[in-house]
């Protein structure tokens, strides 16, 4: 097992490499799906200010 | 009614020309600019001769791609204001041609000045007077190319916000090549060896600017105008 | 004129709306599962480099990031010249969808390449071509971010921006055949070429499915951001009404 967080004396490379590269991937997901979040609760209040009565 | 680009181009070139000499303060701006960075160099790194000259090609070349960029403000800024450049777009001769000759104007106003004076602060720098041919038909030739991949930027900001800081943040990516091979060619001229493969490689570069730079700066000020 | 219909069809912000939100969850749900496979076939399943060691492991990171980079900015050009040359909103809002996460990924290719340098090349960074350029990639996508910014006009911005892809997508084929054409330290590639590769299969399979993980991840997340982008853009019609209530 320690020779798996090791990898041949490489780890304090290689590790922080695949933090980095899965990070960014979960990084942009979050984002994109906070990006979506927040334009829907904006179009949301919008929509609300325009016409009150058609959003009940 | 289409006129002859050519003939187009020779009368805004001849107009540039006479608008820019009513104003000679304003040319001489960016090359003071230049002179004045290039002796920061020396005054805040070292006055160590030896190490200056291994600094000189990038201070040299920083330096005019620096100018330069202060430089390609004026390149449609008055005539974008006074509503030349929209007149130019309306007028149904070629748009690219115009901006090209605008640019080859701009270029020979700021751009060649500043390679005719560079031997002055190259000297500053520590540069030997053997290699000063090369340093001014590097920067000249750079300088071209530097001036019309400016000019497309300088169209593209033509309508933002905070333009000026913007028009260097888009140059700087595409000018990086020219920096690359035109130092690469005063460091070699320093060393005393033919500077032929970067200059030849600066020249496609030139050569690949003025066939399709003017089109996209015609492109992106009918862009920004509209 | 079935592609007539079917270029309309992608023009038109609800369909794609529509489109993205069936789609995104698919593309992202097989990327995560080949995401983890392919993981537990580079870091578990494949023998050690008899040069690198273990260390060559870390192209199950950098590759894919650094195909990504190149791959989103080319999408994001061809997007903006489709939105430039046909009048496209939806185009536009796809290139405008595409440039955060191409940053971000050439950001990890870099990231990821100087941790693989440093134990390698003895550097975490030298100044040679194909990692020059990849900064240069950098710099182009904040300028395009910026120019966006910049401009208060959306269709405006669209354009500009548009032309700004264009001119620099030709950095694209510099970087990618940048340790062909010069003196490189980088590696010439050693898994798409035609021919007899040089990397054993072992290895070469849990690359080959990241590659394609990534992609598809990509898709998803291009997906996500185009539905926020279209939403954003497409305020006053009445389509968005029946979307978000």
């Amino acid at each position: 097992m320690s020779e798996f967080f090791s990898m041949s004396g490489y780890g304090i490379y290689l590790w922080p490499a695949f933090a980095l590269g899965i990070g960014v991937v979960v990084l942009n997901l979050v984002m994109a799906l906070n990006s979506l979040s927040n334009a829907r609760k904006d179009a949301r209040r919008r929509l609300e200010m325009n016409s009150p009565e058609e959003t009940a | 009614m289409k006129t002859n680009p050519l003939e187009v181009a020779r009368l805004v070139a001849a107009r540039d020309l006479r608008l820019a000499f009513r104003k000679p303060s304003q040319l001489l701006q960016p090359l003071m600019f230049f002179m004045i960075v290039a002796t920061l160099f020396p005054l805040t790194l070292t006055p160590e001769m030896s190490r200056l000259r291994d600094a000189a090609p990038g201070v040299l070349w920083v330096g005019a791609l620096l100018s330069s960029l202060l430089a390609l403000e004026f390149l449609f800024r008055d005539d974008a204001q006074d509503g030349t450049l929209e007149q130019f777009a309306l007028s149904g001769q070629s748009l690219t041609w115009m901006l090209f000759a605008k640019t080859c104007v701009h270029w020979l106003l700021t751009g060649l000045p500043l390679a005719l004076s560079a031997p002055i602060a190259a000297m500053t720098l520590g540069v030997p007077g053997s290699a000063m041919w090369s340093v001014v038909a590097s920067l000249a030739l750079g300088g071209f190319a530097l001036s019309l991949i400016g000019a497309i930027s300088a169209g593209l900001t033509l309508g933002a916000r905070r333009g000026g800081v913007l028009l260097s943040l888009l140059t700087l990516p595409l000018a990086v090549p020219i920096l690359v091979y035109g130092a690469n060619a005063t460091q070699l001229a320093i060393a005393g060896e033919a500077i032929g493969p970067p200059m030849y490689l600066l020249g496609a570069i030139a050569v690949l600017g003025v066939t399709l730079a003017p089109l996209a700066a015609a492109a992106a000020v009918r862009i920004g105008l509209e | 004129m079935a592609t007539w219909t079917w270029f309309h069809r992608f023009g038109s912000p609800p369909y794609m709306y529509g489109f993205a939100r069936r789609w995104a969850p698919w593309f992202g749900g097989v990327a995560a599962f080949a995401m983890l496979i392919a993981l537990y076939g580079g870091l578990v399943l494949a023998p050690e480099d008899y040069q690198q060691k273990d260390a060559f492991r870390m192209v199950y990171v950098h590759a894919p990031s650094a195909w990504l980079s190149l791959m989103v900015y080319t999408t994001m050009a061809v997007a903006a010249a489709v939105g430039l040359i046909w009048r496209m909103k939806v185009a536009h809002a796809v290139a405008a969808a595409c440039a955060p996460v191409g940053a971000w990924f050439t950001v990890a290719a870099l990231g990821t390449g100087m941790l693989w340098g440093k134990p390698m090349w003895g550097a975490y960074w030298v100044w040679d071509p194909r990692l020059t350029s990849e900064l240069i990639l950098l710099f182009l996508y904040f300028g395009y971010m910026g120019l966006r910014a910049g401009i208060e006009d959306t269709a405006k911005a669209d354009k500009a921006s548009a032309v700004l892809a264009i001119v620099g997508v030709v950095n694209v084929p510099i970087i990618k055949y940048s340790v062909e054409w010069w003196n490189s330290l980088h590696q010439v590639a050693s898994v798409m070429k035609l021919g007899k590769p040089t990397m054993n299969w072992d290895m070469r399979w849990p690359l080959l499915l990241m590659l394609l993980a990534f992609t598809l991840y990509f898709a998803a997340v291009l997906l996500i951001r185009l539905r926020a982008e279209l939403l954003r853009r497409e305020r006053n019609a009445s389509w968005v009404r029946e979307v978000v209530t």
